[in-house]
């Protein structure tokens, strides 16, 4: 809850609204107008709007410069709409006359993206903090048949989250890639993990517990190596997982990526 | 155009030529329209999964843009038959 007990959609409005104004509170042109500036629409009221743009749910931030729209944000999250309200405001202009190159960079940016790991998946929000439903439950069976993968934000990247849709002619997110090629959305990993076949398609990582010879040391133990090892790795947490003397990282690495074809075997 | 699930049940029968279809409207409960499709069709014989629900997103290819959040679920005649025994 929010303020006054506030449903917390609500709350995070104030939020967001809050970050806006800190974000907007920038240079002024010659004419005396703002250069960065916003305005505010009500879905319902202006249909017509809500249509050209294809909005689908509220609130969605719609970024334009120049006239042209640059870049979208579904939802209310608050980091990510200063992200990009800073990083629009400090670019240079749109050359609105190489279309046609920025198709062909755009493809081949895509395809290199498809193939950027053996299973890639393309997701609203990330592993560790998924920013839908479906996105959530494709990570959790993923991780649940110890699926090897890399994944991409979508809500990262306005050009890549239309161009994907396009490239693949599939129209929704999560989309699951492997070797580059689109084996699909949720519905159909999860038939496939029905019919056990999720198990052939996808590349597993290396079990943990099984496998690893692992020595520990307890940083409670010793404050000086507590302290010390912080700076000597320059990684602020712990805990710290070191294969042959190097840093592999912590608990965020380890579970999304996990190095064990480096670590010792029994 | 309408998005009731209706409209979408008597689309994806007569382009699918479904044996059985089902439409369930999970827009309550969530922030935009949504749908939960079933559709169980002879034309899904021999073809994969991918394939198959491209057949669904072909045949609702101007509604799709309007749904936020789209479930679909396809099944052949012979799978329909056996799912609904067990």
């Amino acid at each position: 809850m929010g303020r006054n007990g506030e449903a917390p959609q609500v709350a995070r409005m104030h939020a967001i609204n809050a970050r806006l104004k800190l974000a907007l509170g920038g240079p002024k042109g010659k004419s005396g107008k703002r250069l960065v500036d916003r305005g505010r629409l009500e879905a319902e009221a202006v249909p017509e709007v809500s249509e050209k743009y294809e909005i689908s749910s509220v609130p969605t931030f719609l970024f334009f410069k120049n006239s042209q729209k640059i870049d979208q944000l579904d939802g209310a999250h608050a980091p990510e709409l200063t992200k990009k309200v800073q990083r629009h405001a400090s670019s240079g202009s749109f050359p609105p006359s190489a279309n046609e190159h920025l198709k062909e960079d755009l493809n081949l940016r895509l395809k290199k993206l498809t193939h950027a790991a053996p299973c890639m998946l393309f997701m609203k929000g990330t592993p560790q903090e998924p920013r839908c439903g479906f996105s959530k439950q494709m990570v959790e069976i993923l991780q649940k048949h110890n699926i090897q993968f890399s994944s991409f934000d979508i809500f990262s990247d306005e050009e890549v989250r239309q161009g994907l849709k396009t490239y693949s002619n599939w129209p929704t997110y999560p989309q699951l890639y492997v070797s580059g090629e689109l084996i699909g959305g949720l519905d159909i990993i999860k038939e496939l993990e029905a019919s056990e076949e999720l198990d052939t398609i996808c590349p597993k990582a290396p079990k943990l517990e099984e496998s690893v010879d692992y020595e520990t040391f307890d940083i409670l133990e010793d404050e000086e190596v507590r302290q010390g090892l912080k700076a000597y790795s320059n990684w602020p947490t712990y805990p710290q997982l070191y294969v042959k003397g190097e840093l592999v990282g912590g608990l965020d690495i380890v579970k999304v990526r996990p190095f064990f074809i480096h670590c010792p075997q029994h | 155009m309408e998005l009731s699930a209706d409209y979408l049940r008597e689309k994806l029968q007569r382009d699918l030529e479904a044996e059985h279809v089902e439409v369930e409207d999970t827009t309550p409960g969530r922030c935009a329209t949504s749908f939960r499709v079933l559709v169980v069709s002879a034309k899904f014989e021999g073809k994969p999964l991918l394939h198959r629900h491209r057949l669904v997103n072909a045949s609702l290819s101007e509604e799709l843009p309007h749904i936020h959040a789209f479930e679909q679920k396809t099944l052949t005649p012979d799978q329909w038959a056996r799912e609904q025994q067990k």
